[in-house]
């Protein structure tokens, strides 16, 4: 073929695939402009753009909803972003008896929660933004919200999966039932591998039934630590909740701004304070008894006041938790994922709040004039370090330098605990120096013999995955 | 003599006694609970990671292939060694390592045996939940190996749920860590892929798994139905009503009365079918919902609904189902086993087919299966002894698996596919897709010095001989 990229694309799939000049820049990646951006409708169209691009020595960023968008290390190379936001008008293939859905891989996770619902099922995952985040894309980036601890990840409910190859080939593995054993489980491997093996095309998901009721508990403790104690003691019951989530009041505060409920918890003015929020779902019954016990439980444990919502405000906190750190003015200007052995999270939590304990002189996580805001799953193990800018203070903001260090410590600190730190937002001079993922260990042969060998001309997502996969 | 010299290097680095390789010894070895065979040159016992690390290391400079061993408990011949190689038993590496009550993990070496885990961590409060049928028996790294499942499953997941990570010793000896206790771990999901790669890829030698508490409460249910459409009609409604119980399992008419033969489980004799239900969670979960599986069971032609009052009582329906294996030993001298699975709505169909394929072949099928799985397990009970009866067990065994894969399911739920499914591989992948799983292998194993020979297909058709009914033999 001859003629510019954008023509070569037009000739392949028409004009209507191929997105003018004028409209690339909101798709740079990191701040590299892509050459083209190509909107396939159809898994051929998807084949199509990956061998030409194979051939042609391109490199090619697959989106979805473009929420994870900055996920990841600066890509060695933008090429051409292979967006498929229009790939999935297809509905969904529900099968409610078998519960069981198989879906294009650019529907969006908000869309096939309603398609499921009209038969009393949900794919128990969450993502950021659900109503743009595309299901390829929550795959990839391997998302997850406030109800991991019952729900699992992404590698729990994915069951099939189908991929078109670096090289344009469609290939497909697992099925359409609930367990298979039949050859390796490459479900695994694609789940979280950020797009750097292939472009999921299909998904196919285990369901499970809608909890006929769903409740909240929400209680306000005087700072984290009794919080976090309160919490541990909670998740260790028989009555514990589905999911649990500790904030501080800088991000109880953060996320006030979309979302009344959290302003009720007498932490707007005090944000030292920590809000416990316990999610409870099942039937009336068992919900009652939970509810019930907790709420004794957390008095006990020195909650200052407990509210309960209902299954709607339950609803409307689990998705502004979700998209806490995602959406809009709560992007942090520094935001961290830790991932830990969940008895590890209180004691990272003492060692944040208490500079004392730890061995550094100095205060670990100290970036004035940034706040920090602290969002903790006791239950999975996980923490989102997320720091903001106070509004007043715009324009002033901490040295790259200090950033990085921040990040290092952190990351030390994890590691100590047994665990690791993923930065999911920091300013790009920074990101530039540093792995985003972290330090690699002796497996990254492994993952680098499978990147050579899924894609070894390197058209995928070029550096963006650990350790410059 | 080249073997006697490689013998006396494995010597060196395990100790004499660690060694197996008189031919008379070996024979044990030769086989584990699928219908296949192998003689290995020699059995190798380690007793911990940096021995795996030397024999492996040895084995690869020799260019022996090697196949690791738990129980040998295995149903599609994983455990077997390839010719002229040797098996790594890890049955003295059996040692729990800790648990940890609050964040409810455990780290434990692969030759422990998968109820010992369950039973050593319940009387902390927790339990480990996958439960193959052989957990009495089958060892933690074998359900590594297989991703095994078990009638819990439907619930909690199989193995692979359970699993954070686990060193790995590869193919040239080499020590890798993946996942681990934390739930995610930057990077491919290697423990993930690992899990259920048959062998293929390396052998753990030390294992971190995520246990569940202990349910405030256990109900259990056994329907009683005249026919096994009915029961799967239960099934259905079971789901249909927005419950997911613990475990769905269904025994037909013949594997009641196989059963009852060897042991009162407490199944009626006449009856076309049971069903087992069984819930766990809050007293008042298990109450509410129990309330809406007996309707459930009675509105779908129940001839009667019997709930497990006491422990006892739940564990003699338990141990009935569990024994079934064993006793089909009251009906044939032999048994072969198919692990396909459909999608839990084409059951009833898919049974009947199996049916009509038992009658064809001249063949009696029991059926017993993870019903909520959609996972069956067709029992074919033959004698070899007479001609031909084995290849036309095998021909209609093949046809029951395409049966399964025309139904949207795949060939095997829990089992693996080793030797014995290899070439119906097809079925279910293209070569491309298949391409791509052998790349994976490629990455952990370039020599291909693991179980090879095994999953994929490569022409050599597979020729099992015959298996008696074993009553250590379960699903």
């Amino acid at each position: 073929m001859t003629g510019s990229p954008k023509e070569q694309l037009i000739s392949l799939l028409g004009n209507d695939a191929v997105l003018p000049e004028e409209d690339l820049a909101p798709y740079a990646v990191d701040g590299l402009e892509p050459d083209a951006v190509v909107r396939p409708i159809d898994r051929q169209g998807i084949s199509q753009v990956l061998k030409w691009a194979c051939s042609e020595g391109m490199s090619v960023i697959p989106r979805g909803g473009g929420t994870q968008l900055n996920l990841g290390n600066v890509p060695d190379k933008v090429d051409l972003v292979l967006d498929l936001s229009r790939y999935g008008s297809r509905s969904p293939d529900h099968r409610p008896a078998d519960l069981t859905a198989t879906v294009d891989s650019g529907i969006t996770l908000g869309v096939l929660q309603q398609a499921l619902a009209r038969h009393g099922q949900f794919l128990p995952l969450e993502a950021p933004l659900a109503a743009s985040a595309t299901i390829g894309g929550l795959l990839a980036a391997n998302t997850s919200g406030p109800m991991r601890y019952s729900y699992g990840l992404p590698r729990d409910w994915l069951i099939g999966i189908g991929v078109v190859s670096a090289q344009g080939v469609e290939t497909n593995a697992g099925g359409q039932v609930v367990k298979n054993v039949s050859g390796y489980d490459l479900n695994k491997l694609y789940a979280g591998s950020l797009g750097t093996l292939g472009v999921i095309v299909e998904a196919t998901f285990k369901l499970s039934p809608v909890p006929p009721e769903s409740r909240v508990l929400a209680a306000t403790f005087p700072s984290l630590l009794p919080g976090m104690q309160a919490s541990d003691s909670l998740l260790q019951q028989v009555f514990a909740p589905q999911g649990l989530q500790v904030i501080d009041g800088h991000a109880a505060r953060q996320g006030a701004t979309v979302n009344a409920n959290l302003r009720g918890m007498g932490t707007a003015n005090d944000t030292r304070g920590a809000v416990v929020l316990a999610f409870f779902a099942g039937r009336n019954r068992a919900i009652r008894r939970r509810m019930d016990d907790a709420t004794k439980l957390l008095r006990e444990q020195g909650a200052l006041d407990i509210a309960g919502l209902d299954g709607s405000e339950g609803t409307g906190l689990l998705e502004t938790l979700t998209d806490l750190g995602w959406s809009g003015e709560s992007i942090p200007y520094l935001g961290l994922k830790l991932s830990l052995p969940p008895s590890a999270v209180v004691k990272l939590v003492n060692q944040l709040t208490d500079p004392a304990t730890t061995s550094d002189e100095q205060d670990p996580i100290d970036l004035e004039p940034l706040s920090l805001g602290v969002v903790a799953d006791p239950g999975f193990g996980l923490v989102r370090l997320l720091w903001w800018a106070q509004g007043a203070d715009d324009g002033q903001s901490p040295a790259d330098g200090r950033i990085a260090a921040t990040i290092s410590r952190v990351r030390d600190l994890s590691r100590r605990l047994g665990g690791s730190t993923v930065v999911e937002h920091c300013p790009l001079s920074v990101k530039k120096g540093i792995d985003v993922w972290g330090e690699t260990t002796e497996t990254i042969d492994i993952m680098r013999r499978i990147k050579e060998k899924f894609d070894p001309a390197r058209v995928l997502n070029p550096g963006r995955f650990v350790g410059g996969i | 003599m080249e073997r006697d010299r490689f013998i006396g290097q494995l010597r060196d680095i395990v100790g004499d006694r660690n060694v197996i390789f008189h031919p008379e010894d070996l024979l044990v070895y030769e086989y584990d609970a699928s219908i296949d065979r192998g003689l290995p040159q020699a059995v190798v016992l380690p007793a911990d990671t940096d021995e795996v690390s030397r024999v492996m290391a040895l084995a690869y400079r020799e260019g022996v292939p090697v196949a690791g061993r738990g129980s040998g408990t295995g149903l599609s011949g994983g455990a077997i060694a390839a010719p002229g190689g040797i098996q790594v038993s890890f049955t003295r590496m059996n040692r729990i390592l800790e648990v940890a009550i609050q964040d409810r993990t455990a780290i434990v070496e692969p030759g422990v045996i998968n109820l010992d885990l369950d039973t050593h961590v319940r009387r902390l409060g927790l339990r480990y939940a996958p439960d193959p049928s052989s957990q009495r028996a089958c060892s933690l790294g074998g359900n590594i190996a297989e991703n095994a499942g078990g009638p819990h499953c439907l619930a909690y997941g199989t193995t692979t749920n359970h699993v954070l990570g686990m060193e790995v010793v590869l193919e040239d000896g080499a020590v890798v860590n993946l996942g681990s206790l934390a739930r995610e771990t930057p990077g491919y999901d290697l423990r993930g892929v690992f899990t259920g790669s048959e062998g293929t890829f390396g052998m753990a030698t030390r294992i971190m798994v995520r246990l569940l508490p202990i349910p405030e409460a256990v109900k259990t249910y056994l329907g009683v139905f005249n026919d096994i459409e009915s029961a799967c009609t239960a099934v259905s409604s079971v789901i249909g009503h927005g419950i997911v119980p613990a475990a769905l399992e269904i025994m037909d008419a013949t594997t009641i009365r196989a059963i009852q033969q060897s042991m009162d489980a407490g199944y009626p004799e006449d009856a076309g079918a049971v069903l087992l239900v069984e819930l766990e969670g809050l007293l008042e979960e298990v109450d509410e919902v129990g309330q809406e599986v007996e309707s459930a069971l009675w509105d779908t032609g129940a001839t009667a609904v019997k709930e497990a009052l006491e422990t006892s009582e739940r564990e003699r329906l338990w141990s009935g189902r569990k024994s079934a294996f064993g006793a089909f030993g009251h009906i044939a001298p032999n048994l072969y086993l198919v692990d396909g699975v459909v999608p839990r709505s084409r059951l009833t169909e898919v049974l009947a087919r199996v049916g009509q394929i038992g009658e064809q072949y001249g063949i009696t099928i029991a059926n017993v299966f993870h019903a909520g799985d959609g996972n069956l397990h067709p029992c074919m009970l033959f004698d070899e002894r007479q001609p031909g009866e084995l290849d036309r067990v095998i021909e209609a065994s093949g046809e029951i698996l395409k049966v399964c894969v025309e139904a949207g399911g795949t060939l095997t739920g829990e089992h693996g596919v080793g030797l014995e499914k290899k070439e119906y591989m097809p079925l279910v992948y293209s070569q491309a897709d298949m391409d791509a799983m052998i790349q994976v292998r490629q990455a952990f194993a370039p020599a291909n010095m693991l179980n090879p020979g095994k999953i994929f297909p490569d022409g050599v058709p597979h020729r099992p001989a015959a298996r008696r009914p074993d009553p250590t033999m379960s699903v």
